[in-house]
């Protein structure tokens, strides 16, 4: 029998409104993290404080959130054999996303912007040619895969119209153990892609920087890409770790002066655009932030030991993670905000 | 009753924290790095008093040594002053594969003598300046630089003795404070005294893996294709000098950082003890297969310090080595 108060319950959940963001504070930012032995998922403030924290299965990578629903998809770090779907309101476990056979997850995932897909970039595992996996999200059942362009997609992005961009580090890795295998053949390219999977785009790199992978991505003002690559070179060649990309265009590189660039050791880790247009690199190896004005030019560096995480802060410059548990805001300076126990993992995601 | 539960609590978090976590980070700022960098100070100051006076390159050659000598003693620091504006860099541009230290001073000396100036110098390259940059012109080889070499000479020595300097006196004004002071209120720069030991345990190992990767992995190149011609300052026979030098240095960090760590001693004597017996200045032995061997087991004792002290350090200071920055993605 149901009783009234189960009724009044029950229509009480149809007037409610469909979960939100709000729900759970209105995290600004997602960001993994290892506390002790075990690995979590966190949102963030602006000010930088934890909102919540979530329990991962095993060391994360990056995430991405629905532009909506407070729903995000952790990806674990690469080879992945898992993305976890969680509802950041309690921490459940909506769903497990498992490549198909033969396929691991990169990294990195994007969503449609009504939420209604969910891209993931992966690779055939044997031969580290890339795919884009299309999900539905009201089940998360796979619908089908689209080539991605290149060897080794890591970033993917969705443009303001809908269109992805990835970035294809050109790294063939061995499927176990991450075993670079075709450093002096790789070819690392930019590839646009259309939501149906078709290929409308591609930019690659001056055949000498063909050493230098594209891996992350952020999109700068008046509809350019910004690519931040990692040198699989000669150490000794402080080459530019920042490109701007226009489709249809060929990308350009925007090298720091040469006292500041090999302060990065060939590696940028995460990369963000402020809201002014600025654009921020972050190096780990190099324990160095450099940040570049919009149209490329740099303009200034800051130490931090094993910084990575980046993102822009709503009210100008950047939110910046280490793996030391802080986190910092980078303006014309640095500034610490916070400093938590644990050690913040390569990437801050920023919710819509 | 709640007074015992406090004090209890607080011997509790006392005993949990590394035992004596300042003093280790003030022993090597006091007896580490600050005398490093004043004696560094001193020898190019001398080095160049005594270009000015005699810029013949065999008169200079003595002065030019000691002051690599002192580099050594500090090349393995990777922050603060010596790090900003490529201060660094410009005491000493290495490696250089692509020879852009010998175009840019070759540029130098080609082009008009009277817009060369202290000032103007210090806007050059940093490729064009500094100790590899003395070596081209004190130690000629076949394709020696020609042109007014001892104006060069003079402008290079004088550059040399000037950031060296800054970095000496930007350290006693502040950085040396940054370190010691890491985690209290108004220091940005270090959020705690982890970070402090971090920063100098990072030193540590990354200035291990250069002398493995760098300093012999160049010049041994691959077995079919071994590249003499790559090892640091060959054309002055200090390669394998720069190595012992580097060991030793970094062997004091660590004995300050950490003086109680018997087996990173003891790997830091084995790779001292087989690189004092190598007796090949120049590590022209890589082409040889003996002489290989040879070197090529010192750089795996190199690689066993660094094993030694990522194994014995971290858990004595409290902290590990870059989450981020070993992952790489």
């Amino acid at each position: 029998m149901t009783s009234r108060r189960s009724v009044l319950a029950g229509l009480a959940a149809l007037c409610l409104p469909a979960p939100s963001w709000a729900d759970v504070g209105n995290p600004r930012f997602l960001a993994a993290a290892k506390q002790g032995e075990t690995y979590r998922l966190h949102g963030l403030t602006a000010d930088g404080e934890s909102l919540f924290s979530l329990p991962l299965p095993a060391r994360g990578h990056a995430a991405t959130a629905h532009p909506d629903q407070p729903l995000a998809v952790a990806f674990a770090r690469r080879p992945g054999v898992f993305a976890l779907v969680l509802d950041c309101r309690d921490g459940r476990l909506i769903s497990t996303l498992t490549p198909p056979p033969g396929r691991q997850f990169n990294g990195h995932g994007a969503f449609s912007a009504d939420g209604e897909t969910l891209f993931t970039s992966e690779v055939i595992a044997e031969t580290s040619e890339g795919r884009i996996g299309l999900w539905e999200t009201r089940r998360f059942t796979r619908m089908g895969e689209a080539p991605s362009g290149g060897i080794g997609p890591h970033d993917v992005r969705r443009l303001a119209d809908g269109n992805l961009v990835i970035a294809n580090g050109g790294i063939a890795t061995d499927p176990r153990d991450r075993t670079k295998l075709n450093i002096p053949d790789m070819r690392p390219n930019l590839t646009l892609l259309s939501q149906d999977g078709a290929i409308l785009d591609q930019a690659a790199l001056d055949p000498a920087l063909n050493r230098n992978s594209i891996r992350h991505l952020a999109l700068a003002r008046d509809d350019r890409i910004a690519f931040a690559m990692q040198w699989e070179g000669d150490a000794a060649e402080a080459v530019p770790l920042l490109g701007l990309w226009s489709p249809g265009q060929a990308p350009t590189l925007c090298p720091a002066p040469e006292t500041e660039q090999p302060r990065m050791q060939g590696y940028a880790g995460s990369i963000a655009v402020a809201t002014d247009g600025r654009i921020g690199l972050t190096s780990p190896r190099g324990g160095l932030a450099q940040v570049f004005a919009p149209d490329g030019g740099y303009l200034a560096s800051h130490a931090r030991p094993d910084i990575c995480g980046l993102a822009a802060l709503p009210d100008g410059g950047f939110l910046a993670s280490d793996g030391m548990g802080a986190l910092l805001r980078i303006t014309d300076g640095m500034t610490a905000l916070q400093s938590h126990a644990l050690a913040w993992d390569n990437h801050i995601v920023t919710l819509a | 009753m709640l007074r015992p539960l406090i004090l209890a609590l607080s011997l509790a978090l006392s005993l949990a924290a590394p035992p004596s976590a300042r003093a280790d980070v003030a022993a090597v700022v006091q007896n580490h790095a600050l005398p490093g960098y004043a004696t560094l100070a001193d020898a190019a100051s001398a080095l160049d008093a005594a270009a000015q006076a005699d810029c013949a390159p065999a008169a200079l050659a003595p002065a030019w040594n000691a002051t690599f000598d002192a580099w050594m003693a500090v090349q393995h620091l990777h922050l603060g002053p010596v790090e900003e504006q490529g201060r660094g860099l410009a005491i000493h541009f290495w490696p250089d594969p692509k020879g852009r230290g010998r175009a840019a001073q070759r540029a130098l000396l080609a082009g008009d003598p009277a817009t060369l100036t202290p000032e103007t110098f210090a806007n050059q390259s940093v490729a064009a300046r500094g100790l590899m940059a003395l070596e081209r012109l004190l130690f000629p080889a076949t394709d020696a630089l020609q042109g007014d070499t001892c104006t060069l000479i003079r402008l290079t020595t004088a550059d040399l003795a000037r950031s060296t300097a800054e970095i000496a006196t930007l350290w006693q004004q502040g950085f040396a404070a940054s370190l010691t002071t890491a985690g209290e209120p108004g220091n940005p720069r270090f959020l705690s005294q982890a970070e402090a030991r971090q920063a100098l345990l990072t030193q540590l190992t990354t200035g291990l893996e250069q002398l493995a990767d760098q300093r012999l992995g160049r010049p041994l190149g691959s077995f079919d294709k071994p590249r003499p011609d790559l090892a640091e300052a060959h054309a002055s026979a200090r390669s394998l000098l720069n190595v012992t030098l580097s060991l030793q240095a970094l062997r004091d960090l660590m004995v300050n950082l950490a003086p109680d760590s018997p087996k990173s001693r003891a790997a830091f004597d084995s790779a001292l003890a087989r690189a004092t017996a190598l007796n090949d200045p120049a590590l022209a032995g890589v082409a040889d297969p003996a002489g290989r061997l040879r070197i090529e087991i010192l750089q795996q004792s190199i690689r066993a310090t660094r094993d030694a002290l990522l194994a014995e350090l971290p858990p004595q200071l409290g902290v590990g080595i870059g989450f981020n920055a070993l992952d790489g993605d």
